[in-house]
């Protein structure tokens, strides 16, 4: 799903509602933004519990909402937001580990990696493995271009880096991802 | 796509539900800054007393380049406080330049301050020299670098090491526009040793201090 410059823009009325104390606008936010958020974490966290950080972030967006300055778009301090539950998540996911494994005599080994949610049909597998075969940094462009929908300036802002840089992981993502798909030319070849 | 806001989290925000005023912009809060930051620019050789040789310096050469040193110092905190805005994130070629605009700065203050009226440290005396120069700035930037962390603090950065490492640069430099104004010695060496090295001590213990801070801040909240 894409949003346009009109769900930025009643994003940040949400979000100006919610900072005056409206509790249906945090509900609004949540519903424009968990879905996102989800699939975000999906994308970039290697353990399984991607409800939590979805929650997590909303808690997280609840004790910070202050520091959100309107009119600025809304989703780029979400990702921020987003990223700094993420590490915190993983520092707690690796003191736990290194508290069990030293209490057990064991190693410490790192969480399995996710494996990501059942799918519905053969071609969203099909193009969940070839989304598997590119690289994180441009799988992750890829994913907040065309499935959250962010625009490239949006992306450069939540990755830090230049929009150029944002557009040729996303293009050659979409290449990569044609070639594994066996698609030209908009069309897929059997 | 509709996703409910679940029971448990709603309720959990419904506890602590009220208005609150967004954080002013970067800048304006840099701003709050300011006065202190020229004033300890002034009292700081005031307190520890002007260079003996003060009056062989131009008033651009002495205050007017202190003056710069906290304009920029306050500019390099007001990006520290951008950073540590959610989804503001500095990129690499801004941090570059803010890193190292305040490197060339102080470099060349501290050149052309000798080129103007060279002096050199006593012989046998550069330990003891290096050691004054740096605790006394290290000390004089400790209140500015209190400020900018706490300032910094009631954001949430997502890089906070990176965060408190640009504040106290900014703090170092602040505190060595007044050190430059009660330390008489111009040699490069002394200046980029010693008072250098007390705006790098400034960045660290910044950095520390935000990772601390931040590191505390996500244990107390993450103990549920």
């Amino acid at each position: 799903m894409r949003e346009s410059g009109e769900g930025e823009d009643r994003l940040v009325r949400l979000m100006v509602e919610y900072q005056a104390g409206r509790t249906e606008a945090f509900e609004g936010l949540y519903e424009a933004l968990a879905g996102i958020l989800r699939r975000h974490f999906e994308a970039v966290s290697r353990g399984g519990a991607t409800d939590d950080l979805v929650q997590d972030t909303f808690m997280e967006i609840h004790r910070s909402r202050r520091t959100y300055l309107p009119p600025l778009p809304v989703r780029p301090w979400v990702f921020g937001i987003a990223r700094n539950v993420l590490r915190r998540h993983r520092r707690l996911a690796w003191r736990r580990a290194r508290r069990d494994a030293f209490g057990a005599g064991h190693d410490v080994a790192p969480s399995p990696a996710v494996s990501g949610a059942p799918h519905q049909a053969i071609d969203a597998r099909d193009v969940n493995d070839a989304l598997r075969q590119l690289s994180p940094a441009r799988r992750h462009a890829w994913e907040l271009h065309h499935v959250e929908g962010l625009s490239f300036e949006e992306i450069a802002r939540v990755l830090r880096i230049p929009v150029g840089a944002a557009k040729l992981r996303s293009s050659r993502a979409m290449g990569a991802l044609r070639a594994a798909l066996g698609i030209v030319k908009g069309e897929r070849r059997e | 796509m509709s996703d409910r806001v679940p029971a448990a989290l709603l309720e959990a925000v419904r506890a602590d539900f009220r208005p609150v005023r967004p954080l002013a912009a970067p800048w304006r809060r840099t701003m709050m800054l300011a006065p202190a930051g020229f004033l300890f620019a002034v009292l700081s050789p005031l307190f520890w007393g002007l260079r003996q040789n003060f009056s062989a310096l131009t008033p651009s050469l002495s205050w007017g380049l202190s003056f710069l040193q906290v304009v920029i110092g306050l500019v390099v905190v007001g990006a520290a406080l951008h950073e540590a805005v959610p989804g503001r994130t500095l990129s690499g070629r801004a941090l570059a330049a803010i890193v190292g605009g305040a490197i060339a700065l102080e470099v060349a203050v501290t050149l052309y301050t000798a080129l103007m009226v060279p002096t050199v440290v006593p012989p046998g005396a550069w330990i003891r020299f290096a050691w004054e120069c740096w605790f006394m700035a290290g000390l004089s930037g400790a209140p500015v670098l209190a400020a900018a962390a706490w300032l910094a603090a009631r954001a949430l950065p997502a890089r906070p090491w990176l965060a408190g490492g640009i504040y106290g640069l900014g703090a170092g430099l602040i505190a060595d526009s007044g050190t430059r104004l009660f330390c008489w010695v111009s040699e490069p060496a002394h200046v980029l040793v010693a008072h250098g090295g007390s705006i790098l001590a400034l960045a660290a213990l910044g950095a520390l201090t935000a990772a601390a801070v931040e590191g505390v801040r996500g244990r107390t909240l993450w103990r549920r």
